[in-house]
């Protein structure tokens, strides 16, 4: 008779767990580079405006920012080609290079949604997650942009405050030395799920999806549960377009990306 | 006053005054339906923890997308698209996300105020009883053609009850303007649309059918007719048939945002659109075969070629590209309009869809359709409309102006007068909810309530080929001390008597909604019925709007629109610079973008470009002239001069700049005032056959100024251009 | 016990010197010496005070308010921005925990390999040790967003039930650096024993009170000095490693993270050779302006001290160079393009000067210098080599870190750094450095006495025939 000795292991390393939860596919092709998700996501996660300065210096807090580089600069202006464009949010690693980083568990992996999850009230600023995320997603909060008077010189007019008006109350303002990213509209997640769970049924494909695919006007951007073989997400990333960004660190990103052109 | 008062007479006069103050101030729409409920049975809109939804239309532009907005506790919180609305499903672009921070603006104009003077910032507080009387003075105590309304081109409700009021007062009939018009060259579109076809009308162009889109500048991706709409359709027309995905070409002198989604970007010279157009037709038709249509016989594909600066060989392969397709689609739009012969340009691009055959078919082009409630197509006024109306301004026609939903002290080129023109004018009453540069002209600045704290409804005039009527309400009680300028009006008419209230005779806005709402109850295929007007209200309300359930087509009468001589001319070009001077709406911020921070610091989609305006050069231009990334330089029309940065934008021909409209603004809120320059000062009062502007019709010098000032980008510079890795 | 130690000066060398240059071969009665140092610590001339109200007014401003500004609006007013989080204030602690490297490396491992011309300075050089640690401390605080939670990162049980996560190289380098600052102050505290209980013999009033307290009691009896020589043993021993695997760490920093031209194995040793490299060069400084500015302290420090570290200086610069290069050789060889685009953005960037003068200073200048044993002995000379090989050692730590961030995977985002705040925060920090130094100089013997004493007493000269020959005698 032999015991097993061996000790149950806590890695997220299984196989249901390698497939994911939550994923996002986004057609290049379809993708016109309007910024209508930009503009979404900050209205949903409160994303505050930096100022023309702090943002030409990159510090823009923006959770997706869409990408564009050029082809054939160095030819001929009519042979210039813009390459697709391409919106880049947090791409939710399964393996996140962010996550072991942190010295104090701000930056965690969720089991339950597969998710890389920010949490804010733990964040000391180290800013090394950032420095360590191979797709550049993460921002950080050099001041106290939620504090609109901060941002500038008007500093007693009580007018400002009607801007926090629009603040939603799902999402935690952040305030300064904080990183924060693309969270995947983890508060529509959570809603959807409690719903479900108080009508005893799953979440169903569509049911709801995250700010930047509900305003994409092109559809480019596909939400819902990749570990679901029917879903929509599912069945778009399963084209020979789709590949996911830095492959090669095995990193095992949650955003396929699909090829434009023919 | 030596008479005795008795109580009678007090009890009267109370009564009176409380009637009186009824009318003026309680039927504001907020508190029409107060009811008093025990605190345990709080409405839905204000339990803990629930957000609230409702269906509303967006203003941003006069698209008329649907949209839902969810709000908390009385508070607006999020955009949505309404999914049941036929012209936007669901979706939004980025100005509607950004429609929030109109409302919640701190910027906006509080309360009634009247200026102390024209152009002076100093403003006098007023109550709204007295800005009513104010109104109705102005209404009374001038002659009615003396009295001008210009408005915007949203909300139709409101251009629906001035036109009534005018209609049966006698006055000037309304002017509807806005730059997005300006810059969209409607006029030009329907013109076209009826000398070619015999019949005016927005031609619709349904891309998602079509397997070829050859597109002559239209940027129907950025700001162009209804964006959301042509987005959903572009993608429609890549992905939509698994099988073949869509292949689209785009004629444009400068690589747009939606250039830099076709799959071949063919920068032309200039004025040369309707040319090439002309040229692709007959290549087009020879090798069709058959006999040549006369609107193509008299043009050369090579000569044209040469005129172009496009190579022969190109315009074949365009042409090969139209032929081998099913179903193919030429749309003729933005800066090729723009030009002196844009009506001839727009003529040439329907002829070859004539000449495919697509016209009223799906994937083709056709007419949009006119909604129930209107009699014909009332297109803003064209640029040469608004000369005209503001050289009667100047001739001091008009006494009285009411001025809504529109800035055109800002948008109109200087060299058209319009701050100077209103001098002639004695009276400026605006209904302007920001402070902008016409509301800082005016007598008079009677707040209207932002878009989501008003009812009305918009038509939807193209990018659905259903007739649809999208309702809008409001969401959240208003903020400030502002009113609906249809309850002013109302208001104003009851109190002018006469004519007036009986052509307005209504309690309120929403009962003048009403009226005309429940005129649709009547119609076939409606989206929603209902047995009684107050419940087909509340569905209207509820669904955002009416619409039709199936699609009404209109196709073009003409049975041979072929067979007539299209002009086969250059375009025009006033100044003596040697640059073709472009200006383009702004995609993110298009006409009233520029007050919201958030699309302020949106990048623009293909410069990235935030907070600022840039002025876009080839590198190869800019090496000529000695000029690197953020020089100011000046740039020098016959009408004017503007200084910005220059951004090296390398898919632009080397003979071409091209600028943002949308920045420059002196006033509208701290977030535009002071930001950046705006390039219709450098625009010419020049039009094209239709009267639009013809913006992209100016030639200019550049200047260099030796300063600096470094533009705001997305981008890191370094890696997209200076040490880019292979 | 045979002694390993080996007479200072070669007799075919050195034939024509006379022995009495070395510190060793030229002795003082105890108490004068004991007089000279205590004097030394004690006169202090106006120019001092000025200098020090300078210093003050310098790290109140520089450090204290510019501080407080960063705390108060955010790391907005420093340079840090996306892509590159991290600025000058991690350039300024890998600098100083190099910095405070040189002075363990020199005490301990001269003190192990019994390498007599140590002892005239191994306090000044530990001295720099615990400050150059507080500073890199400093820098790491100033770093964070939100420093008044720093102490989250110290593993004490606490209501959050969080503990931190050691799998971060920044608690690693965390623990290191405590641990690090914690034995070189023991390790500085050890030797300062004796000099203490020779000041408390000295002095009056409250330096008494004080040294008295520092001094422990110790009256220099056989089993109190068998103590003290057991624990500085231990010590010396036990902190060598501790100083290799501190420097180790912090380029693990580095190498840990999965960037182009951080992710290199080889960072380890570079990064302990790149601290050597800096330390000993700050310590020729620190020597030189102990000798020029304290009383009676040319008698301490000679030129022969100066050849010694000179002669570390050009050992370590070659080291130093080789490993910088193969930092180039391997990722060549693994053929990565974005290690390549990191090492090009360096050499023809817009900040290739920076690249050219940090070469320039790490490798030309102590190669050209110290091969001459004449300049290696002029004082002023190595300083200022010294002060030029740390300004190239900030600069290759400037390369890699706030430059070197510029370049990641998405190129889109890639953007130049330009310092804010940090500059003054910088300056604020040398200011408080040699504040501390200088005030410790009043304090505390810079020269341990006792040492040099020892060493004295070893080393005689015996008259053979016409010629005096230095001999030494067994220590224990």
């Amino acid at each position: 008779m032999s015991t097993n000795l061996e000790l149950p292991m806590f890695t997220n390393n299984s196989e249901a767990e390698l497939g994911g939860r939550w994923g996002m596919v986004i057609d290049k092709d379809l993708c016109t580079g309007c910024q209508a998700c930009v503009a979404a996501c900050s209205m949903e996660n409160n994303v505050p405006f930096v100022g023309e300065e702090d943002a030409g210096y990159g510090r823009s807090m923006q959770w997706i920012r869409i990408e564009r580089l050029w082809e054939g600069l160095d030819g001929d202006y009519r042979e210039v080609k813009m390459t697709d464009y391409q919106p880049l949010m947090c791409q939710q690693c399964h393996n996140a290079p962010c996550e072991p980083v942190c010295p104090v568990y701000a930056s965690v992996h969720s089991m339950s949604e597969d998710l890389n999850l920010q949490v804010y009230n733990r964040c000391v600023g180290t800013r090394y997650c950032a420095n360590n995320c191979p797709y550049q997603a993460r921002v950080f909060n050099w001041r106290d942009y939620a504090d609109y008077r901060e941002t500038n010189t008007a500093d007693n007019d009580p007018r400002w405050s009607v801007f926090q008006n629009q603040l939603n109350p799902d999402v935690t303002v952040r305030r300064r030395g904080v990183m924060e990213k693309c969270t995947f509209c983890i508060q529509r997640i959570h809603q959807a799920e409690n719903q479900a769970k108080a009508e005893g049924r799953e979440v169903r494909d569509g049911e709801f999806t995250t700010a930047c695919a509900q305003a994409c006007p092109a559809n480019a951007i596909v939400f819902g549960r990749i570990d679901d073989p029917e879903s929509m997400v599912s069945l778009a990333a399963e084209t020979s377009r789709g590949s996911r960004l830095h492959e090669e660190l095995r990193t095992m990103p949650r955003v396929t990306y699909l090829a434009g052109g023919a | 006053m030596s008479q005795q008062f008795s109580r009678r007479d007090f009890l009267k006069l109370a009564g009176l005054g409380a009637a009186t103050t009824a009318v003026l101030t309680g039927c504001g729409p907020s508190s029409r339906y107060v009811k008093r409920e025990p605190y345990q049975q709080m409405p839905e809109y204000n339990a803990i923890g629930q957000s609230t939804y409702y269906a509303t239309t967006c203003r941003e532009c006069a698209a008329g997308c649907g949209l839902i907005l969810r709000t908390f506790q009385g508070r607006a919180l999020k955009v949505e698209g309404n999914a049941n609305h036929p012209l936007n499903l669901g979706k939004t672009c980025a100005r509607g996300q950004a429609t929030l921070q109109g409302l919640y603006n701190p910027d906006r104009v509080t309360d009634p105020v009247k200026r102390a003077s024209r152009g002076s910032d100093s403003t006098q507080p007023m109550d709204w009883d007295t800005a009513v009387q104010t109104v109705a003075d102005a209404l009374t105590n001038y002659k009615p053609n003396e009295i001008a309304f210009l408005m915007g081109t949203a909300p139709d409700h409101l251009f629906d009850l001035v036109t009534d009021l005018a209609n049966a007062a006698g006055m000037n009939a309304p002017i509807r303007f806005g730059a997005l018009s300006m810059f969209e060259a409607r006029a030009t579109l329907s013109k076209a649309a009826e000398s070619l076809f015999g019949q005016a009308g927005m031609p619709s162009f349904d891309l998602g059918g079509a397997d070829v889109v050859v597109s002559f500048g239209a940027n129907f991706l950025e700001t162009w007719l209804s964006p959301v709409s042509y987005t959903r359709e572009y993608a429609r027309m890549r992905r939509g048939n698994p099988k073949q995905r869509g292949y689209f070409i785009q004629f444009e002198s400068r690589m747009s945002q939606t250039a830099s989604k076709a799959d071949e970007w063919i920068p032309l010279r200039p004025g040369t659109e309707g040319l090439v157009a002309l040229a692709l037709g007959r290549l087009v038709a020879e090798a069709k075969g058959g006999s040549l249509p006369r609107a193509f016989s008299g043009v050369d594909p090579a000569e044209v070629a040469a005129a172009a600066d496009v190579s022969l060989e190109t315009l074949e392969h365009v042409a090969h590209m139209i032929v081998s397709a099913h179903t193919p689609i030429a749309v003729p739009g933005g800066s090729a309009l723009g030009q002196s012969n844009g009506q001839t340009v727009a003529e040439a691009v329907l002829a070859l869809n004539a000449l495919v055959e697509n016209v009223g078919k799906s994937g083709g082009v056709f007419l949009s359709p006119l909604s129930p409630n209107q009699d014909a197509y009332h297109q803003p006024a064209s640029a040469k409309e608004m000369q005209d109306f503001v050289n009667q301004m100047a001739s001091g026609k008009f006494k009285v102006l009411f001025i809504h939903g529109v800035n055109p002290v800002f948008e109109l080129p200087k060299s058209i007068d319009f701050k100077g023109a209103l001098s002639g004018v004695e009276q400026v009453i605006s209904f302007a909810t920001f402070p902008d540069e016409t509301a800082l002209e005016a007598d008079y600045v009677f707040p209207d309530h932002q878009g989501l704290e008003s009812w009305g409804y918009q038509r939807v005039v193209t990018g659905t080929s259903q007739q649809v009527i999208s309702g809008a309400q409001p969401v959240v009680t208003p903020y400030f001390n502002t009113r609906a300028t249809a309850d002013v009006l109302i208001a104003a008419a009851q109190l002018a008597g006469g004519k007036f209230a009986a052509t307005l005779p209504f309690k309120d806005e929403v009962e003048f909604l009403n009226s005309k709402v429940s005129a649709l109850m009547g119609e076939a295929d409606g989206s929603f019925t209902a047995p009684d007007p107050v419940t087909f209200m509340a569905y209207f309300q509820q669904y955002g709007g009416w619409w039709n359930k199936s699609d009404v087509r209109v196709s073009a009468g003409n049975s041979n629109p072929l067979n007539r001589n299209i002009a086969g001319i250059e375009a025009d070009f006033v100044g003596s610079g040697e640059y073709f001077f472009l200006p383009f709406v702004s995609p993110s911020l298009a006409e009233t973008g520029a007050n919201k921070p958030t699309l302020q610091e949106l990048p623009d989609p293909t410069t990235t470009v935030m907070w600022n305006t840039w002025i876009e050069m080839n590198p190869e231009t800019a090496k000529e002239l000695g000029i690197e990334n953020d020089d100011v330089v000046k740039v020098v029309s016959d009408t004017g001069e503007v200084e910005a940065s220059v951004y090296l934008y390398p898919a632009i021909r080397p003979d071409v700049i091209a600028m943002p409209f949308g920045q420059g603004h002196t006033a509208y809120g701290q977030f535009a005032a002071g930001r950046g320059v705006n390039p219709s000062d450098l625009l010419g009062a020049h039009f094209n056959e239709a009267g639009d502007l013809a913006f992209a019709g100016t030639k200019v010098t550049i200047q260099k100024t030796g300063k600096k000032r470094q533009l705001s980008r997305k981008e890191g510079l370094i890696g997209v251009y200076e040490f880019r890795p292979e | 016990m045979t002694s390993l130690a080996k007479p200072l000066a070669r007799p075919h060398a050195e034939e024509h010197e006379d022995p009495r240059e070395h510190l060793m071969h030229d002795p003082l009665p105890r108490g004068k010496m004991n007089e000279m140092v205590m004097e030394a610590m004690h006169e202090t001339n106006w120019k001092f005070w000025v200098v020090t109200g300078i210093l003050a007014v310098l790290v109140a401003t520089c450090l204290g308010y510019a501080w407080y500004y960063l705390i108060d609006k955010g790391l907005g007013v420093a340079g840090v921005n996306m892509p590159v989080f991290w600025g000058i204030f991690l350039v300024d602690v890998v600098f100083w925990i190099g910095i405070s490297h040189a002075g363990t490396f020199i005490s301990a491992i001269l003190r192990v390999l019994k390498v007599e011309s140590r002892r005239p300075f191994t306090r000044a050089a530990e001295l720099m040790t615990t400050f150059g640690l507080v500073q890199a401390a400093i820098s790491v605080f100033m770093h964070m967003g939100r420093v008044w939670l720093s102490y989250w990162m110290a593993p004490i049980p606490n209501e959050r039930m969080i503990w931190p996560d050691f799998h971060s190289p920044l608690m690693w380098d965390f623990m290191a650096i405590s641990t690090y600052l914690l034995c070189s102050t023991m390790y500085l505290f050890l030797p300062l024993i004796p000099d203490m209980a020779m000041a408390r013999d000295r002095s009056t009033g409250w330096r008494k009170t004080l040294y008295k307290i520092l001094g422990l009691g110790f009256r220099g009896t056989e089993g109190e000095w068998k103590n003290l020589t057991t624990a500085m043993n231990l010590f010396a021993f036990a902190i060598i490693p501790v100083m290799f695997s501190v420097h180790t760490i912090v380029s693990w920093d580095f190498a840990m993270a999965s960037r182009p031209g951080w992710s290199s194995t080889v960072f380890g040793p570079y990064f302990v050779i790149g601290a050597l490299h800096s330390g000993m060069a700050a310590v020729a400084i620190v020597l030189f302006l102990l000798r020029s500015t304290m009383k009676h302290y040319k008698y301490f420090i000679r030129p022969e001290h100066f050849d010694t570290i000179g002669m570390l200086m050009l050992l370590v610069s070659m080291a130093w160079a080789y490993f910088y290069f193969n930092d180039y050789i391997v990722p060549w060889y693994g053929g990565d393009v974005w290690d390549k685009l990191f090492q090009e953005w360096a050499e023809k960037g817009p900040l290739w000067y920076l690249w050219y003068t940090m070469l320039f200073c790490n490798i030309v200048v102590p190669w050209s210098i110290l091969w001459n044993k004449k300049w290696r002995r002029t004082p002023w000379l190595l300083a200022s080599a010294g002060i030029l090989i740390n300004v190239g050692m900030w600069l290759e730590r400037y390369i890699i870190i706030p430059e070197g961030l510029t370049i990641n995977r998405m190129p889109f985002t890639w953007r130049l750094y330009i310092p804010g705040v940090e500059i003054a925060l910088t300056v604020g920090m040398f200011a408080l450095f040699l504040l501390l130094y200088m005030l410790a100089s009043r304090v505390i013997p810079l020269i341990p006495v006792w040492e040099v004493q020892e060493g004295q007493e070893a080393h005689l000269l015996r008259k053979i025939g016409k010629a005096e020959i230095p001999t030494l005698s067994e220590l224990e």
